[in-house]
Parts: C-alpha cells; sequence; structure tokens
C-alpha cells in the first residue's frame, strides 16, 4: 500500500514531494481504484468501489435542496450515525457518477457537507450516498433533485 | 499555489470546519470545449486536514465538486482551542495547496 502511494506520488514532483507528508499517510482511492471514477452509472461506479455486496437501505441521511437553483455548486449534506470506515457520493447527471470518497477515521464524524456540480438533464436527479462500516457492510441513502440550470456546461 | 481558508470552531467536544479551497475545478467536458484537449482538465483529486501531524479527515475527489469547493466536516477527540487544523490538497496536474486555522 505504502509503495504504491509513493510510486502514484514519484509522477507529481519536487514541489508535491515536499507537501506529500500528510497525503501519505491517506488513502488515495482516485490511486487504488481508478475504475470508480471512469464508471457511467451510479451501479457500476459502487461496484467498482466495493464490489458485488448487497446493500442495504437506510441509516444514511442524504440532503440537498429540492430545486438546485445553479447546478454549479448544489450543496448535499450527509449524516450517518453508523461506525463508518468509507462515504462515497454519487450521481446520475454527470458524465461519470462518482463524486467523492471520504475516508472516515478514529476522529470521525459523518456528517460532511460539500458542494457539487450537477449537469441539468431535464428530469430529476439521484444522488447516492453509500456508507461502508467498519465491518464491511455496506448501507446507502438516496436524495432526489431537480436542478434549474445545469453546471457542467461551462 | 492555491490556497484554502480554513476555519475551525470547538463547540461541545466537537471541531466543526468549514474550508474553502480556491480551485478551478475543471472538468474534462468544460476543458475540451474551451481547449479542444479534454486532458487540460484539472481539478483537485486529494484533500485532507490534520491536527498536530494526525490526519482528522481525508477525501478524494472528482471533477464533479464546485469552482472554489467547499467543503464542511466535523471530528471530536482530538484538538484543543488555539491549535491549527491544516489542511493540503493536490490536484490532477500535481499542483499543491495548504491552508491553516486556528481552532477557536
Amino acid at each position: 500500500m505504502q509503495r504504491r502511494k509513493f510510486l502514484s506520488l514519484v509522477g507529481l514532483g519536487a514541489v508535491a514531494m515536499s507537501a506529500a507528508p500528510v497525503a501519505l499517510s491517506a488513502t488515495d482511492w482516485r490511486a487504488d481504484k481508478p475504475d470508480v471514477w471512469t464508471a457511467k452509472n451510479v451501479d457500476d461506479a459502487i461496484k467498482a468501489m466495493y464490489g458485488s455486496k448487497a446493500i442495504a437501505e437506510g441509516g444514511v441521511t442524504v440532503t440537498t435542496p429540492d430545486v438546485a437553483a445553479n447546478g454549479g455548486a448544489v450543496p448535499v449534506n450527509v449524516k450517518s450515525d453508523l461506525d463508518a470506515k468509507t462515504v462515497a457520493i454519487f450521481q446520475d447527471a454527470n458524465p461519470e457518477s462518482a463524486v467523492i470518497v471520504f475516508d472516515v477515521n478514529e476522529y470521525g464524524i459523518v456528517n460532511y457537507d460539500v458542494k457539487m456540480k450537477l449537469k441539468s438533464v431535464g428530469e430529476p436527479i439521484t444522488v447516492t450516498c453509500v456508507v461502508e462500516t467498519k465491518d464491511g457492510k455496506l448501507h446507502s441513502g438516496k436524495r432526489t433533485l431537480d436542478v434549474a440550470l445545469g453546471g457542467c456546461e461551462g | 499555489m492555491g490556497a484554502i481558508k480554513v476555519k475551525p470552531k470547538l463547540k461541545n467536544g466537537i471541531v466543526k470546519v468549514k474550508a474553502l479551497a480556491s480551485h478551478e475545478m475543471t472538468t474534462y467536458d468544460i476543458a475540451k470545449k474551451r481547449t479542444g484537449n479534454r486532458d487540460d482538465a484539472n481539478f483537485i483529486t486529494h484533500i485532507s486536514a490534520s491536527v498536530n501531524g494526525t490526519v482528522v479527515w481525508e477525501a478524494s475527489t472528482s471533477q464533479f465538486l464546485a469552482k472554489n469547493p467547499i467543503f464542511k466536516f466535523q471530528f471530536k477527540g482530538i484538538g484543543k482551542k488555539g491549535d491549527k487544523v491544516e489542511m493540503n490538497w493536490v490536484d490532477r496536474k500535481g499542483n499543491t495547496g495548504k491552508g491553516k486555522g486556528k481552532i477557536k
């Protein structure tokens, strides 16, 4: 694991290396599971990330506005009381599905806000959030919203 | 070199952090539209926060975060008033950004 991370960082050059100590202790899911980030739909992305395990609905709360006026910055909140190891957010509007994967450590509380870009596709968009617990179980929460003006067109 | 504004606040044993990273977050589609080259896309790929050298929060990120993305997160069991929360990001092109804020 460490070696792989080191190799992935070598390419980043001297500037990155000098700032790397913190990043080195972290899991870089982009390097570890590149398929997650290129998957074109939510199911494929979840499979790439977590395998074909059963996902229990519930235990995860996803909050967004009902209608996002500006697709360029759609606020999303994810909350869960589960003993989480990772938390991942996916959506079904953009060309690729994965938005962000959080690693949760002993200090972490699963209550995250991020702003994401969503394309306007003329139909309701579903944001899916998957929580992987420390004992390897998967839980998901969903939220459907409309986007008035898309944020991926530039 | 980009910057992150970090504002941590301690209340009832929980440190709540608001962070704003300055970054264009160019998606592949936007890059293709602007320059014709999909590979010009650039966005933050990994971001983390630490207190006194211990990582308290981290995320691997995609092109679909908003421009100048805002992150809010919480942690407990570490950090007291006056400690600094330090944050670092790395983007697709290998640039880095950092910032820190004192816990209030």
